[in-house]
């Protein structure tokens, strides 16, 4: 199974820490992890998830052995990294971070009530990144029209990324 | 218990049943902090306390030689300790009544204060951001005046929470251990660990904030 | 699974944090840790500072054995060995 994964800018896992190898020409080695019923085994995200785990950069990974699908990420007892997904860079997180805090914005002003204490919050986050921003969006579209609406709101965030990263 | 640990212990076994003395003398001086600690979660003046810890390791001489490894030595020496502990504590009529090891009440880890309020935007959120003790340089918690306000602070605890904290993260006893010692359920051990370190921390943030 | 929680606050995380430490937190709200933690800087370095503040816990040096108690046990040890 494909899946993708978000690892820090030197190639760590965010949580774990755990040094991955990086492919380089062609895909890195396995790495195996046995997947436990809470937590362990290699963690990674479906296009859906992605929002959820945004961090600095983006790769490829390929799952095999045991795969479990979890709510939010997939869990898997084998892993490589097959390429980085070098659209992900800079320019593709500023632009990500602008288009949320532009839904933010629309989000909150369209609101019934509009939401100005909510809408406060947008600009200053600017500068924590992406992952802040994209929540921001969605729970504003939460505060205005329930968790339905924040669901909605995180799927448009994925749609956009694997359009614009071409996933 | 891995077995690394396993094979130390039953290395120090052999030694102590041998009569090496410098086996006994460092096993006493390793445990001595944590058991005054929880003697103390059980009787109110440390006096007694010490007493009970001396009585302990007179229990732990009788029955060494028919002691069969099921637990740990550390848990079978602690379970010794609580039992000697709980007996002089009933008996000291003027002493703290049993310490209930259920966690009471509430206790908040961090003031609510510090938490945008539930009607404004970002509910539940910082105000603002603690300070970042990851640029401090390494020796800055490990100064002297650093651990002072730290032993200062786990000594001002509640009994129990003290008890936990102690056998936990100062002694290094894992959870297992600490339950079956005390006789307390893994969900009791860790709620008074929570408030334990909750406490710790916020002294710490005041020390090196202030 | 739709009335489920989709995220958690700032002020759920201080108290989830050492059930997170000890492994003892259930999947979904893991998860739901991780991803709070994932986008919030404040709760990353809290969560940082609870670690710290257990090793440094850790460096505590531990009382020492009063001489009196430490000779009074030798000689119980002593007796011991003798019996």
């Amino acid at each position: 199974m494909i899946a993708y994964k978000f690892l820090r800018a030197d190639g760590t896992s965010v949580f774990t820490s755990f040094r991955w190898e990086l492919p380089a020409d062609g895909p890195g080695p396995w790495v195996e992890a046995p997947v436990e019923p809470c937590r362990s085994g290699v963690h990674a995200c479906r296009i859906a998830d992605l929002p959820l785990w945004v961090s600095r950069s983006l790769f490829e990974i390929e799952l095999g052995g045991e795969i479990v699908e979890d709510r939010t990420k997939v869990l898997a007892s084998r892993a490589r990294l097959l390429r980085r997904v070098d659209a992900w860079d800079d320019r593709a997180r500023d632009e990500y971070v602008r288009m949320c805090a532009d839904r933010a914005h629309e989000l909150a002003r369209t609101a019934s009530p509009p939401l100005p204490d909510w809408e406060r919050v947008i600009e200053p986050s600017i500068r924590e990144g992406p992952a802040l921003l994209g929540f921001i969006a969605a729970r504003i579209a939460e505060a205005a029209s329930g968790v339905d609406a924040y669901r909605a709101e995180r799927a448009r965030q994925s749609a956009w990324l694997a359009d614009r990263l071409a996933l | 218990m891995t077995a690394a640990v396993g094979t130390q212990e039953t290395d120090l076994l052999a030694r102590l049943r041998a009569g090496d003395e410098r086996a006994f003398t460092a096993l006493v001086d390793r445990n001595y902090g944590t058991m005054l600690a929880v003697a103390q979660t059980y009787v109110k003046s440390r006096a007694v306390a010490e007493e009970v810890v001396q009585e302990t390791w007179l229990g732990v001489l009788k029955g060494l030689d028919r002691f069969e490894g099921r637990s740990s030595l550390k848990t079978w020496i602690f379970s010794i300790l609580v039992n000697v502990a709980k007996t002089r504590g009933v008996r000291e009529a003027r002493s703290v009544p049993y310490a209930s090891l259920a966690p009471e009440g509430e206790e908040a880890a961090v003031e609510p204060g510090r938490f945008r309020r539930p009607e404004t935007s970002f509910p539940g959120h910082w105000q603002a951001y603690p300070r970042d003790w990851r640029g401090l340089p390494e020796e800055a918690l490990l100064e002297r005046e650093t651990l002072a306000v730290v032993t200062r602070t786990i000594e001002a605890l509640p009994p129990a929470q003290r008890m936990v904290i102690t056998m936990r993260d100062v002694a290094g006893c894992t959870a297992e251990e600490v339950c079956e010692a005390l006789d307390v359920t893994d969900g009791n051990q860790r709620v008074l660990l929570h408030r334990a370190r909750s406490r710790v921390r916020a002294a710490l943030e005041r020390h090196l904030d202030g | 699974m739709d009335d489920a929680a989709q995220h958690i606050t700032c002020q759920e995380v201080v108290e989830l944090v050492t059930d997170y430490l000890e492994s003892a937190l259930p999947a979904d709200e893991a998860a739901l840790f991780e991803q709070h933690l994932n986008f919030c800087d404040g709760c990353v370095i809290y969560v940082d500072q609870i670690r710290r503040t257990v090793a440094t816990v850790g460096h505590i040096r531990e009382e020492d054995v009063p001489d009196e108690t430490r000779e009074k046990l030798l000689t119980a040890f002593r007796e011991w060995k003798r019996s």
